[in-house]
């Protein structure tokens, strides 16, 4: 088990090198630059400018020198957000961003293996065919129609919620982008939880299980969910990267000062080092979920041995 | 039908419907039975009899399209139309049921002593602690090496045979009044059949249960059973004590169940006949192999240094059971997998041969499997599917060439050639092996290779795909290899035997000479192990 952790930290060094290189190539030939604004700016603070950040330097001087400096930790200043380095920006930002996506997480895991169990367990029922076309709406309408729906019925006309930022921290500031960020993505659990649960109920071994008279409840909850469970655990990883590394619609309708927000606007901005950050941390966070996914799906599963 | 006497559970009028898209299906069309204390009443019959329906019906395990009616007392109380609830009092207490699957009716998330617990808690309470050492002696009493130590195994870390003593130490747990086996040996090689058959047979005796034994296999049946039901499309046509029904059977239908073990003999080819395929040395490896940063890799050799000569006009067949190396035998004398040795068709040296040089001899070298729902093709038609081998090796041919010669084919194998345009799935399981036979010999091949093409299906069925291939071979002079682990096909088939265990040869001879007289103990082992009507 130690040796499976520790071979597959070793192959997210490559992973992530690739990751890097790939980024920074794509991103420097788009088209534009991090000075190019509405009003040129005059020559020869162009050049100053460029100088400092190294940016009249060969493209390949510029990739050594970001990969040496991004190995020591350090991703480089923000070409836009002046007063802070890419690090400083991430690590103010990726609380929120994490602790919203926590929740929302949270809230769509569970949410949607539940309904997808019921879903599964009544199947073709008018029950199913409701949780089923709520998924459905969950998944096609965007976040950003949902977002502002949502603080319209409960912040304007009901007053029952805060519209937006952060406030004290408290819960209610949260309820509502939580929302927002987990429909998606708690339909998607929903289709996928009812669907292997739909199979899974028909398999041999629940057979088995209703012909020793084990009860409904463990035949379901004991035999059938954890089987069940097993695609939705894979689909787990690149769900949580996505919540916890924030979402720039719902950050920017709630005005949440996360780090969601930054990989878009560095993107318009072409401030190269902060979308660089970003992706390192999105990079990150995938490898490290995925790693986290197969040690559960190996509890899970006997079948699959980690070592 | 009066109540009989001492019977334990008495089924009366049970139906049991499926309603499906195209309307509602009577599986089983109100029948009678009775389950007597203590005795074993098999209920035989073909695919699509109703004989599982007719328990799981009983046992309230029907699919949701299922419904059941009539009548099932076990001592009195009346079981169908029970609420779950209820019936759970029942099930896996008084009545037990033991599959054919034991790989998939186990969890396979969860230790077996963990699912050989879960009945004895739910039905007798207490903890899965307290069960444990209940556990442990139900393992011992099914003849589980090692008890303490498999007790925490998964089924996936089991073999056929020990998952399916498993399974029956399930059934025991809460000492049932009647043990239902569905099919429980016919996924389990003949040695290992018999052993699971010699298992329940004292368990009976000692706790004095009842069997119920659904099978489609009659061999087995008169060895083990007191009473025999025969069902045919959802009736009982036949009904009374196995030596009764094996010598005085009164239905047609029983008649022709009893007649349909294969039978006949091949005689041998002519002497000289020309060798038209051998290999010599053949071996196969496979690596057991780790992962790309992980431990040294072994080998393990599915096939270990085999000799075997095909003459024209001849049938080898090969016996053993699974793992014994005889499919992978058969695909490495065709050359269609990484195997040593020295290959010969006719007078062609093949050893050295790849893909593009055996392209043009596989016309002649045919295979035909066992599973026909498998290796047909779901998507194209049966003209499509049989056809296809003649685009490779005779893209010259018309349409209609083409099409003449699958109307050929399907008459020779004795299908409506007015079905070529159907696809496979509106078949049966016999009809489907008539078509995979058609598309082999659409191109007169020299040698068809026939991997357990008969075990699929049922024995009436089988006995005239014996009969087709036999023609065949006749007719076209051609050469079998026939590989299957059913000896009593086997032995109509062939007129060369070889038995095969762990990818050697055991023994080999003359069909008659290995089944009269066969000097190694495997042979006898597997012999005495297969039950002959």
């Amino acid at each position: 088990m130690i040796s499976f952790v520790l071979r597959r930290l070793a192959s997210a060094v490559p992973t992530l090198f690739i990751v890097v290189t790939i980024s920074f190539f794509l991103m420097r030939f788009a088209p534009g630059g991090p000075f190019n604004l509405e009003r040129p700016l005059p020559p020869s603070t162009m050049e100053n400018l460029m100088r400092t950040y190294h940016l009249d330097q060969p493209l390949w001087r510029q990739y050594g020198i970001y990969l040496s400096n991004a190995v020591t930790g350090d991703f480089g200043p923000s070409y836009i957000y002046h007063d802070n380095n890419v690090a400083q920006l991430i690590g103010k930002g990726l609380p929120y961003s994490m602790e919203l996506g926590f929740y929302a997480l949270i809230l769509a895991v569970v949410g949607g293996v539940i309904a997808g169990t019921i879903a599964a367990l009544r199947q073709n029922s008018f029950l199913d065919f409701a949780i089923m076309s709520v998924s459905t709406i969950g998944v096609t309408v965007p976040n950003f129609v949902v977002g502002p729906v949502l603080t319209l019925i409960f912040a304007i006309m009901l007053s029952w919620l805060p519209a937006g930022g952060w406030g004290d921290g408290s819960f209610r500031f949260l309820i509502l982008p939580m929302i927002a960020l987990a429909l998606p993505q708690l339909a998607v659990f929903a289709r996928l939880t009812r669907g292997s649960m739909i199979e899974a109920l028909n398999t041999d071994h629940i057979r088995t299980a209703k012909a020793y008279g084990l009860p409904s409840r463990t035949v379901v909850v004991t035999h059938a969910m954890r089987g069940a469970l097993l695609p939705v655990v894979s689909y787990l990883a690149p769900c949580a990267a996505a919540l916890l590394t924030g979402s720039a619609v719902v950050e920017t309708i709630f005005t949440i000062p996360g780090v969601g927000r930054y990989f878009v606007l560095g993107a318009i901005n072409r401030d190269y080092t902060l979308v660089m950050g970003t992706v390192v941390l999105i990079a990150i966070f995938v490898i490290v979920f995925n790693l986290l996914v197969d040690i559960l799906y190996g509890l899970l599963d006997p079948r699959v041995r980690h070592d | 039908m009066t109540e009989m006497k001492d019977s334990i559970l008495a089924v009366r009028g049970l139906t049991v419907d499926f309603s499906t898209p195209d309307g509602r299906v009577e599986a089983v069309k109100g029948i009678g039975l009775d389950v007597r204390t203590g005795e074993t009443l098999a209920v035989v019959g073909e695919s699509g009899s109703g004989k599982s329906q007719t328990m799981m019906g009983i046992m309230g395990l029907l699919a949701k399209n299922g419904t059941v009616t009539g009548s099932a007392r076990y001592r009195g109380q009346e079981l169908v139309g029970l609420p779950p609830k209820a019936l759970n009092g029942v099930r896996g207490s008084k009545i037990t049921m033991i599959f054919q699957e034991p790989m998939t009716s186990l969890d396979p998330l969860y230790p077996i002593g963990r699912q050989i617990s879960e009945p004895i808690v739910h039905h007798r309470g207490g903890t899965f602690k307290q069960a444990k050492k209940r556990v442990l002696e139900l393992l011992e009493l099914v003849g589980i090496p090692e008890p303490a130590r498999r007790i925490d195994s998964y089924p996936h870390e089991l073999s056929g045979g020990q998952r399916q003593r498993v399974m029956i130490a399930m059934a025991l747990a809460n000492e049932p009044d009647i043990l239902i086996a569905d099919e429980p040996t016919t996924a389990l090689d003949v040695t290992i059949q018999a052993q699971i058959l010699d298992l329940l047979k004292s368990l009976q005796r000692r706790f004095g249960m009842a069997i119920v034994l659904i099978t489609h296999d009659l061999g087995i049946v008169k060895h083990f059973a007191d009473r025999v039901a025969v069902m045919r499309r959802g009736e009982v046509v036949e009904e009374g004590r196995t030596t009764e029904i094996f010598e005085r059977p009164k239905a047609d239908y029983t008649k022709m169940l009893l007649a349909a073990e294969p039978s006949g003999r091949k005689a041998p080819p002519a002497r000289g006949a020309p060798i038209i395929l051998e290999g010599r040395d053949v071996a196969v490896e496979y690596a057991i192999g780790k992962g790309l940063f992980g431990g040294s890799s072994s080998a393990f050799r599915a096939v270990d240094g085999v000799n075997l000569r095909l003459r024209q006009g001849q049938t080898i067949g090969i016996v053993g059971e699974s793992g014994s190396g005889k499919s992978t035998l058969g695909r490495a004398l065709l050359r269609l997998l990484p195997s040593s040795g020295y290959y010969r068709f006719g007078t062609t040296d093949i050893s050295g041969f790849d893909r593009g040089a055996m392209r043009p001899l596989r016309r002649e070298l045919q295979l035909v499997f066992q599973d026909p729902y498998g290796s047909l093709s779901p998507r194209l038609t049966v003209g499509e599917i049989i056809t296809e081998g003649l685009y490779v090796h005779e893209p010259e041919l018309s349409r209609a060439e083409r099409d003449r010669r699958a109307i050929a084919a399907l008459k020779e194998v004795g299908l409506d050639p007015a079905s070529r345009n159907r696809y496979p799935h509106e078949f049966s399981g016999g009809q489907r092996q008539r078509i995979a036979i058609a598309r082999a010999v659409i191109l007169k091949p020299k040698v068809v290779i026939l991997d357990e093409p008969t075990s699929a299906l049922d024995r009436s069925v089988q006995g005239q795909v014996i009969e087709l291939l036999r023609d065949l071979q006749e007719k076209h002079g051609l050469s079998y290899i026939f590989i299957s682990h059913d000896l009593s096909v086997v032995k109509a088939m062939s007129d060369y035997v070889i038995v095969m265990k762990n990818g050697r040869i055991v023994e080999e001879g003359e069909t008659d000479a290995i089944f009269e007289a066969p000097r190694e103990s495997y042979t006898k082992t597997l012999m005495g192990a297969a039950f002959n009507v």
